[in-house]
């Protein structure tokens, strides 16, 4: 892949491109700083904004945009996240002028109109229903509140609850929009069937006319974690979900690196590493078993997520603190770190072969600030990690003793040994 | 614009043949032992996606070994001949690929993608997995309950027991009456032998194709997938499928009440198999009724399309937050499904009225001009999308080649292109008929604390 070309617009947006010839249309990436953290206490309010930006511009009612980008074949999704409003988007070389004119519409002048606000509101209240009925995202949900407590961007629940769904005003909407969706801090990455022509007439001059306020606010770091147990009795279902999740670190944080790669190691690479291998390959406990690192601007977490029948949610418990333990009396041996680094390195031919991959890390590499020579250097990085760094960083973060655990599904009175 | 693959490095026994159908230049031969194979290069790139498909899905299975096929293909990431448990996973994980394995009602296919430097270890990989898994009983039990646990997960979800109950109640002979995962009393039951004997009567070169997408050379290639699978013995071909659903005569209907955060709707009406000539117009009627998300499912992730009648109907209306068409093209004639989640107050007879009613616009009436222009349009743009990266096109070709020929979606495409207005309405009022439909509706109960 060349090095990917970026351009910073006149109204401050930053435009990153790079050409894939095999690809047959374009990918888009994008966000704007409009995410849960910019609503402070008006929790909800990100979600419900971002969820009518697809509703009707003043120019085109809900049916009509609809209409307009499918009809050309596009595809555009507005979507809710911790920090950011993400936009994501597909075309062809044809379509793109039109469809990036659409996305420019719906971000600077769409209309909320009062029906789909309340279209919305009661999509709103069936989506908290459905995953209050779900068995995953009850103990994600209780593990992230655990993690990020009094109420952080990062833990909240991105809803906020039925009340406050109920409460939220198109005025609030209308005014949040207006405060924070416009050209400042926002980074669009698109790629495949591009070219310096296409990029300049077809995206960069459509997105040039966006106008507005916006930019980021810098995010607080959370408050201390004061590790909790969470049950939550789902006795109607057939499985129950484990989640144990504890503080991770920011993204340009000097540990992340190393901490990824114990990630890997610890229940990721192949079949969910040394967890699947246990609670999976040999014990036959689980059909996923697995852990995660999320890393953000301001901190991080990371989670082990196991669904289990019942009758093993004891032993399968017991098995994940026998793994982390582990990692103090069998430490991650030199072979293990060998295969995660050259996974690692070599995984930046296949995690990229896709067009909308690649504009989602070209996306990532300015927003965290990387430098668009990170894949470049990506291979060195990775390469200089030390046995002993890893090994460090394992048993410094993924500690039983420091981790909250939840348990949702038909748990009855069934002990947590945690 | 059409490609023509030269004819390169042909052996004696093989057959080959050239392809212009379709953009990109594709290559097909078959080896002596009857193992098809196709060869996608796209020389601009440094990955490489195998895929095996083989013709064996739950449709193959009898009643008491449901869930047996999918079981068989956990068992092939367990190693046999000369790959030890744990060398597939190791592998892979080494050159930092990827791999899966997905059983469907008619195929079941694996695949990895890996740096195209690294072609023979998928090639290695595949030809043990294809004759020399080891199915060590000791394995096999390990396994029963990660595929229960798998059936559990999903039977925690309230579609899930929508989806059984429809299929179950819309085929009362044919195997798509069960699903892919199988019933759990046969699960818990199975047996090593028959699983073991399963995979050995189906796993065999001439039921099975290769397929290889991404930055090879095509000669190179036919070399190294002669070196690794010219000898493997294929098996006698399987007895073709006898049985056949006989005609639904009347609506069926089944209402479940259990707990769950919302109401459900499900309908599914009988259509012929994927190769019947009627598909091309039902893939636009399926389009004008829920909208178009490609012909394989995962390219689309969560987009889903709103500029079609069941989205106007239901979802602008408020009667539902959610609603889809799934048309379920398969070997064997199967169903087109609409699907709506209902909106908080709204009521299943309403919502199941207002559906009624769209679909006896259709029937009344072609859909304009423009409308299906807009269907035509999204249908092609999907067959771009499809197209993102070397996975996504093994996968296409795969999921083709199951249902019996690998450039399956590139021909419909092209038949679809032909679909007139008219073909669309003669399509809604052959098969979106009262008596061969059925019904599920899901009540949800309050939940219980």
């Amino acid at each position: 892949m060349n090095l990917p070309d970026r351009t910073v617009l006149e109204n401050g947006a930053i435009l990153l491109s790079v050409a894939l010839p095999s690809n047959p249309f374009i990918a888009i990436r994008g966000t704007v700083p409009a995410g849960i953290a910019a609503e402070g206490s008006e929790f909800g309010l990100a979600e419900f904004t971002s969820r009518l930006l697809l509703s009707g511009t003043r120019r085109m009612g809900t049916a009509k945009l609809a209409d307009r980008l499918e009809g050309i074949g596009a595809t555009l999704e507005f979507r809710n996240g911790d920090e950011v409003l993400s936009f994501q988007g597909r075309c062809t070389r044809e379509t793109a002028a039109e469809t990036v004119r659409i996305l420019v519409d719906c971000l600077s002048e769409p209309a909320f109109p009062s029906k789909e606000v309340e279209r919305i509101r009661a999509e709103l209240q069936n989506d908290l229903r459905i995953e209050a009925d779900d068995t995953h995202h009850r103990a994600v949900r209780e593990v992230s509140r655990l993690v990020f407590p009094k109420d952080h961007p990062y833990g909240r629940e991105p809803k906020g609850d039925p009340s406050r769904v109920r409460r939220i005003r198109r005025g609030d909407i209308v005014s949040f929009h207006e405060a924070h969706v416009g050209p400042e801090g926002l980074i669009l990455a698109v790629t495949g069937d591009v070219d310096r022509a296409l990029i300049d007439e077809s995206i960069a001059a459509p997105l040039s006319r966006l106008r507005g306020d916006g930019g980021a606010e810098a995010i607080p770091p959370p408050p201390p974690h004061r590790p909790g147990s969470v049950r939550i009795p789902m006795p109607h279902k057939s499985q129950v979900d484990i989640v144990i999740g504890a503080p991770g670190v920011p993204r340009r944080h000097e540990d992340y690196y190393a901490l990824n790669l114990a990630n890997l190691l610890f229940g990721r690479i192949g079949l969910y590493g040394r967890l699947g291998r246990n609670l999976r390959d040999e014990q036959g406990l689980a059909y996923y078993a697995f852990s995660s690192l999320d890393a953000r601007t301001a901190g991080g977490m990371w989670t082990i997520s196991a669904g289990v029948n019942p009758s093993n949610l004891g032993k399968a418990i017991e098995s994940i603190r026998a793994e982390m333990d582990r990692l103090r009396t069998e430490p991650f041996s030199l072979e293990e770190v060998r295969d995660g680094k050259e996974n690692q390195i070599g995984s930046l031919v296949v995690s990229l072969e896709r067009n909308a991959e690649v504009a989602a890390e070209l996306h990532r590499m300015e927003y965290y600030g990387l430098g668009m020579d990170f894949l470049e250097r990506y291979a060195d990085i990775v390469g200089e990690l030390t046995e002993e760094r890893i090994r460090n960083l394992a048993r410094k973060y993924f500690l039983p003793s420091a981790s909250s655990i939840a348990v949702a599904g038909p748990i009855g009175r069934l002990r947590v040994p945690w | 614009m059409s490609v023509v693959t030269p004819l390169l490095c042909l052996g004696q026994l093989d057959i080959a043949r050239p392809l212009s159908r379709g953009a990109m230049p594709t290559h097909v031969e078959t080896l002596g032992n009857g193992l098809k194979v196709i060869l996608r290069p796209i020389p601009d790139t440094k990955a490489l996606s195998t895929w095996v498909v083989y013709r064996i899905g739950s449709r193959n299975e009898v009643p008491g070994m449901t869930g047996s096929t999918h079981w068989v293909e956990h068992m092939l990431f367990k190693g046999g001949g000369k790959l030890a448990k744990g060398d597939i996973d190791k592998m892979i994980s080494r050159l930092g690929g990827k791999m899966n394995a997905f059983t469907d009602t008619d195929y079941t296919m694996y695949f990895e993608t890996i740096p195209a430097s690294a072609m023979d270890t998928a090639l290695m990989i595949e030809s043990e997995r294809m004759r020399n898994a080891a199915f060590d009983p000791k394995e096999v039990e390990a396994e029963r309950t990660v595929v229960i646990s798998e059936r559990e997960g999903a039977e925690n979800q309230p579609d899930f027991a929508v989806e059984e109950e429809l299929w179950g109640l819309a085929f009362h002979v044919h195997p798509y009456h069960w699903t892919a995962i199988g019933y759990k009393q046969d699960l818990a039951t199975l047996a090593r032998d028959p699983l073991y004997r399963h995979y050995l009567r189906f796993y065999a070169p001439n039921n099975a194709s290769l397929i290889l997408v991404g930055g090879f050379d095509v000669a190179v290639a036919m070399q190294h997938i002669r070196e690794a699978f010219g000898r493997l013995q294929p098996e006698a071909p399987p007895d073709p499928l006898r049985l056949a659903e006989p005609e639904q005569r009347g609506e069926r209907r089944s209402d479940l009440e259990r707990p769950g955060p919302a109401d459900l709707l499900s309908v599914g009406c009988h259509i012929p198999g994927a190769a019947h000539e009627d598909t091309p117009a039902l893939v636009l009627l399926a389009t004008v009724l829920g909208g178009w998300r490609g012909f394989v499912p995962f390219a689309a992730g969560d987009w889903r399309p709103r500029s079609n009648r069941l989205y106007r109907a239901l979802v602008d209306a408020k009667l539902a937050t959610d609603v889809g068409v799934r048309l379920e093209s398969k070997l064997d004639p199967s169903l087109l499904i609409a699907n709506a989640t209902l909106a908080p107050g709204a009521s299943l007879d309403r919502v199941e009225a207002v559906l009624d009613r769209e679909i006896e616009k259709l029937k009344r009436a072609p859909p304009p001009k423009s409308e299906l222009a807009r269907a035509h349009q999204q249908v092609r743009a999907w067959a771009r999308y499809e197209q993102d990266g070397v996975t996504f096109q093994g996968m296409l070709l795969s999921a083709g080649e199951g249902l019996g020929a690998w450039d399956f979606a590139e021909a419909l495409l092209a038949k679809v292109e032909r679909v007139r207005p008219e073909q669309v309405r003669a399509a809604a009022r052959r098969y979106l008929v009262e008596e061969h439909r059925t019904v599920v509706r899901f009540h949800a109960q309050e939940v219980p604390r």
